[in-house]
């Protein structure tokens, strides 16, 4: 178990002072379907962003684990699950892999906006014919002088619509396999990067999502990331931490879920009883309770062997599945715990269980994962 | 290089199960001759991590270090010179 120390816990309870502000006016924002300009302000101002970064860049160069620690309280206090997504994509998408990767010449150009969320960050791996199958991608990059020209087009970029910065996989070898594909940042007013109209979608709705097409678009050698040729190394290294950051803003989420159909079961009479004194909806509050306290403690050990340099790739499958699962049960047990209330647009929980349908398919499916572990296993 | 037949006995057990440990060029591409794809390559370096003990975090990003037998064999040699208190 992790003790968290006083600066850790100092940390968390910073985030937690601005979560009221965060929510306010989440659910009329989920109906609009539009990003929240004014609480990413506050984002801002917290200086959460900042915090996996070093501090020369205007970081906080605070640990992966301290990092997830204060994430986590971000998720159980804020209610803009869409905005909570947002910050979680905007820092492991860029922020991670230029400072792992990047040289000092990008590190310097773009971690400072990074960090201050000036500049917001997006990720573009998915495109229409490759999904699971990401290293199928057709967007290319090729080799001319001094340059490189991106030519293709990119699905699913959260936070397209609103990003500064794009880390783009892109196809630099034919037939190069793993060893085909190179990261590139890639800065929004690149001539020849046409970014598409938001795309409604089912739940978070805050968080917004587009296209992006590359019509000869020339970008200079030097924005490449890591080396060419080891963008697929790159994506391996940013999908552990978009797992380890993103989930455990889950957890966060079934953390306040959790308290408050424990509340809720305890108040709400039927046939003269409590109805948490059925077993059939105490039992359910118990599964959520197992859920949560699994898929955390899976988060926070995989992350502590993660940052020990351990191999990590069964158990980052393993937590990932874990967690978008037990937080899709958990909205879903909610709504049921709260009967038709929780159907009702005005509890918050049905837009809960919209936005936790999306765990189990972005950042690798539930079945990409399960092959994962199957693979690690021999199979 | 020492470790050489360790890393083709390794290629061949997870990859190449038909193939005997003479008829594996240690300089074949294993890449281009799609031997290692992309979760190949996890696995490969799940295996160098666990049995060279080498940190995740110190594992080079060249694509090229895990191009053939030889190369990887050579990475190996690479990465404990520059952890010369492990070796
Ligand atoms: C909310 C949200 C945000 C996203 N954000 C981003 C982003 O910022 N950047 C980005 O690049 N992408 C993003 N994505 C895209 C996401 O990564 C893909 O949707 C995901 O990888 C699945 O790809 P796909 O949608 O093409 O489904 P497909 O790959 O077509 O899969 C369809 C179904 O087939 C199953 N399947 C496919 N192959 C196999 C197999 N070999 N074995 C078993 N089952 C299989 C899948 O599990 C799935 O159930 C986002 C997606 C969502 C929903």
């Amino acid at each position: 178990m992790i003790r968290w120390n006083a600066d850790q816990t100092a940390l968390r309870q910073g985030i937690g002072r601005w979560c009221e502000a965060l929510s306010a006016g989440d659910i009329e924002r989920d109906a609009e379907g539009v990003f929240p300009q004014d609480q990413w302000k506050l984002i801002q101002e917290s200086g959460i962003l900042g915090l996996p970064f070093d501090e020369r860049w205007g970081g906080l160069g605070q640990s992966l684990l301290t990092t997830m620690y204060v994430l986590e309280e971000l998720g159980r206090g804020c209610r803009d699950g869409g905005l909570n997504f947002s910050v979680a994509t905007h820092m492991v998408s860029s922020g991670v892999p230029l400072q792992r990767f990047g040289s000092q010449e990008l590190k310097q150009r773009y971690l400072p906006g990074i960090c201050s969320g000036e500049t917001i960050g997006a990720h573009a791996i998915t495109e229409t014919e490759s999904g699971s199958d990401a290293l199928a991608m057709r967007t290319t990059a090729t080799r001319e002088h001094d340059d490189f020209v991106l030519r293709g087009s990119k699905s699913f970029v959260s936070n397209g619509p609103v990003a500064g910065l794009f880390v783009v996989y892109a196809r630099t070898h034919p037939d190069g396999g793993p060893f085909g594909i190179t990261a590139f940042a890639v800065e929004r007013d690149t001539p020849g990067l046409v970014i598409g109209e938001p795309v409604a979608k089912m739940g978070l709705r805050t968080s917004p999502l587009s296209e992006l097409h590359f019509d000869d678009c020339r970008i200079p050698a030097s924005a490449v990331i890591g080396r060419v040729g080891s963008g697929f190394l790159v994506l391996d290294h940013v999908m552990k931490w978009e797992i380890l950051c993103s989930f455990i803003i889950n957890t966060g989420q079934m953390r306040y879920r959790l308290d408050r159909c424990v509340e809720y079961a305890k108040e709400r009479i039927q046939f003269g009883k409590p109805i948490g004194s059925y077993q059939s909806v105490s039992n359910k509050i118990v599964d959520m309770r197992i859920g949560l306290d699994t898929a955390r403690k899976w988060l926070y050990d995989t992350a502590a062997r993660l940052m020990d340099g351990e191999n990590v790739t069964t158990d980052i499958a393993v937590s990932k599945l874990l967690a978008s699962e037990s937080n899709l049960a958990s909205a879903l047990a909610a709504v049921q715990i709260f009967g038709g209330s929780g159907y009702l647009t005005e509890y918050g929980l049905e837009k809960d269980l919209r936005d936790a349908v999306a765990g189990p398919i972005y950042s690798g499916t539930s079945e990409i994962q399960r092959n994962r572990i199957a693979s690690m296993l021999g199979l | 290089m020492k470790h050489t037949d360790a890393v083709k006995q390794f290629i061949i057990d997870e990859f190449l199960p038909d193939v005997s440990v003479t008829e594996l060029d240690s300089e074949y591409d294993l890449v281009h001759g799609g031997v290692i794809d992309s979760l190949g390559l996890l696995k490969t370096m799940a295996w160098l991590e666990d049995r060279f003990d080498l940190r995740a975090d110190e594992l080079d990003l060249d694509p090229n270090s895990f191009r053939s037998v030889d190369a990887i064999s050579r990475f190996i040699e690479d990465a404990h010179r520059r952890r010369p208190e492990s070796d």
